[in-house]
């Protein structure tokens, strides 16, 4: 068996596809952007050399820092606004029976399979000034005045809205299974002891979760991090820099500016930010579960 | 002193129902709201109320989504990109994951954590990059150009997943094999294949899931219709009917359709492997 299973021309013929498309689509395209973040290159021509300019510019660019600070912004969103709401939901939806159930996860879960493509136009149209959908519910509840979603005061909450509308779902979904797998037992033995409701779900459901929690809150982090193609379609980062995210921001310099060696560097920031955060968020819950 | 009680379980149950309801209500409407303007022709949308009762329904607005957004093409291009990525993410993984996790050689740990690796990596960072790499190699607008990034940002996950499925497969059926003198290839397709049919499952739905809305990927490395995928129809149609809003919404909900239904139709299943994936990894 131990020979059988130590050979090397066997191991290599399964391993290699791996490898390959591993190679060829993330670790070559990331060391040529590390090399191109060390030039001026603008797309065309030849790249010039130009040290660490691009990453010393990058340091004090202020519309890198409204890019994490938006990320932060729907971070917080999603931990204090979307989460609290989906597990309040997932809740109640695991105490109603029969066929309703199916139905209305059913009807959470949709927004989730569409298109981001379709979502952000579909957005576009709801905070439309003249014929939205928002400002027509506002309109039957007796407000008059048009109001203006893409302002720059208001653009971030309006994409915060779709983004926690569009992801709801999957949230939902996740926290209910959670809750589906604690043992009915120790309801049971709750409810002899003659809790409520309310303790049973801060004293029980809740501790209980705490690991479904603390995976959901990463991916809400990660994914607030990720942002780009709702924002990039919906605003496009705009007005002024007021929506930008560090992935649309160096989409924009390399193809827009036609700063490639700038959108380079940027990409190579974010990819150091995006490990450093998913570690430091894995290291945080790791220590907590031994505790 | 009972009625009481009863009265406040009642309104209770009310209000939490209340709450479930709302937020269907909001979830749900939007869509209600976009199929029913798809129906209508563009100069009805500029009346007062939520929604229009179209004078005439305008089918014509489909049939303009349908032709002019490239749908049977675009649709045809989906379903084999995806087809293909998924089938490709299945058997790397699997291949890879039985490696790294049963057979005995050095690099395994190694080679394992640096396969993982890509969960981590935001794809956007490699867009410029790829970008620059496909060009050269003259494979922009061509099948390879989205069928890799995407096979190889599925690839993590199905890796995870298939490592963590194939504990749960006891090592005495493999002993067995070899006695009676399977080879490794016999082993890993006809007898632990098999038994890995909910991790399949599940990595399918989660792949198919990452790629089938994907965008920003193909428009970046596509520049002809040749294999463009779903969400072309809609970018590229915004431009063309630009005033023509009710074409607009029309080809939306074309575009949403196609996944929509399959979710309905599947929705047991994919909610089972959506969690199951979400709760493993």
């Amino acid at each position: 068996m131990k020979k059988l299973y130590s050979n090397k021309l066997v191991i290599l013929s399964l391993v290699l596809p791996g490898i390959f498309v591993f190679i060829f689509a993330i670790l070559a395209p990331i060391s040529l952007s590390f090399y191109y973040g060390f030039t001026s290159y603008s797309g065309m021509g030849k790249a010039e050399f130009i040290s660490l300019d691009n990453y010393i510019e990058l340091f004090s660019d202020k519309n890198f820092h409204i890019s994490l600070r938006n990320s932060l912004f729907l971070a917080l969103g999603f931990i204090f606004i979307q989460h609290p709401l989906a597990i309040i939901v997932a809740v109640i939806l695991d105490k109603l029976q029969g066929k309703a159930e199916g139905i209305l996860r059913c009807i959470y879960f949709i927004p989730n399979v569409i298109s981001v493509a379709v979502i952000a136009y579909l957005w576009k149209f709801i905070y439309n000034p003249d014929f939205g959908l928002l400002n027509n519910v506002l309109k039957t509840f007796g407000y008059q005045g048009q109001i203006n979603w893409f302002s720059s005061d208001n653009a971030i909450w309006s994409v915060l809205v779709v983004l926690i509308w569009h992801g709801f779902g999957w949230g939902m979904l996740i926290y209910y299974t959670g809750i589906k797998n604690i043992d009915p037992v120790l309801y049971e033995a709750a409810a002899i002891d003659g809790a409520n409701t309310t303790v049973t779900f801060f004293r029980i459901t809740l501790p209980l979760m705490k690991s479904v929690i603390q995976v959901n809150v990463t991916m809400a982090i990660i994914s607030a991090l990720k942002q780009m193609e709702t924002v990039y379609l919906l605003t496009n980062g705009g007005p002024g820099n007021s929506t930008q995210f560090a992935a649309n921001y160096l989409y924009q310099q390399a193809f827009k500016a036609f700063r490639y060696g700038y959108g380079n560097a940027i990409g190579v920031v974010f990819i150091i930010i995006c490990l450093a955060v998913t570690i430091l968020l894995n290291k945080m819950f790791q220590e907590k579960k031994i505790a | 002193m009972k009625k009481a009680d009863k009265k406040k379980t009642i309104a209770g149950k009310s209000i939490l129902s209340f709450i479930l309801i709302l937020v269907a209500v909001v979830q749900i409407f939007p869509l209600i709201w976009l199929i029913n303007f798809s129906l209508a022709s563009s100069v009805e949308m500029f009346t007062k109320g939520l929604l229009i009762i179209p004078k005439k329904i305008q089918w014509g607005n489909y049939i303009k989504a349908y032709v002019d957004g490239h749908f049977l093409l675009y649709l045809k291009n989906s379903v084999l990109i995806n087809v293909l990525a998924v089938v490709l993410v299945i058997f790397i993984s699997i291949m890879a994951a039985f490696a790294c996790k049963r057979m005995y050689w050095k690099l395994r740990g190694f080679v394992k954590i640096v396969l993982l690796l890509g969960m981590m990596i935001p794809i956007h960072a490699t867009l410029l990059p790829n970008y620059k790499i496909y060009s050269s190699l003259d494979i922009t607008d061509t099948l390879w150009a989205v069928l890799i990034p995407y096979v190889a940002f599925s690839l993590p996950q199905g890796m995870f997943l298939m490592t963590s499925f194939l504990d749960a497969v006891p090592e005495e059926l493999e002993e067995a094999a070899v006695i009676d003198g399977c080879g490794i290839y016999r082993i890993l397709f006809q007898i632990v294949t098999p038994l890995l049919k909910p991790a399949i499952a599940t990595v399918s739905i989660m792949t198919f899931l990452n790629n089938w809305n994907e965008f920003i990927m193909a428009s970046t490395y596509l520049s002809t219709p040749k294999w463009k995928t779903m969400p072309f129809s809609l970018l590229e149609f915004t431009g063309q009917y630009s005033s023509n809003y009710a074409v607009q919404f029309a080809v939306m909900a074309l575009t949403a359709a196609p996944a929509i239904l399959v979710y309905i139709l599947l929705n047991k299943h994919i909610t089972k492997g959506v969690a199951m994936g979400a709760i493993k990894g």
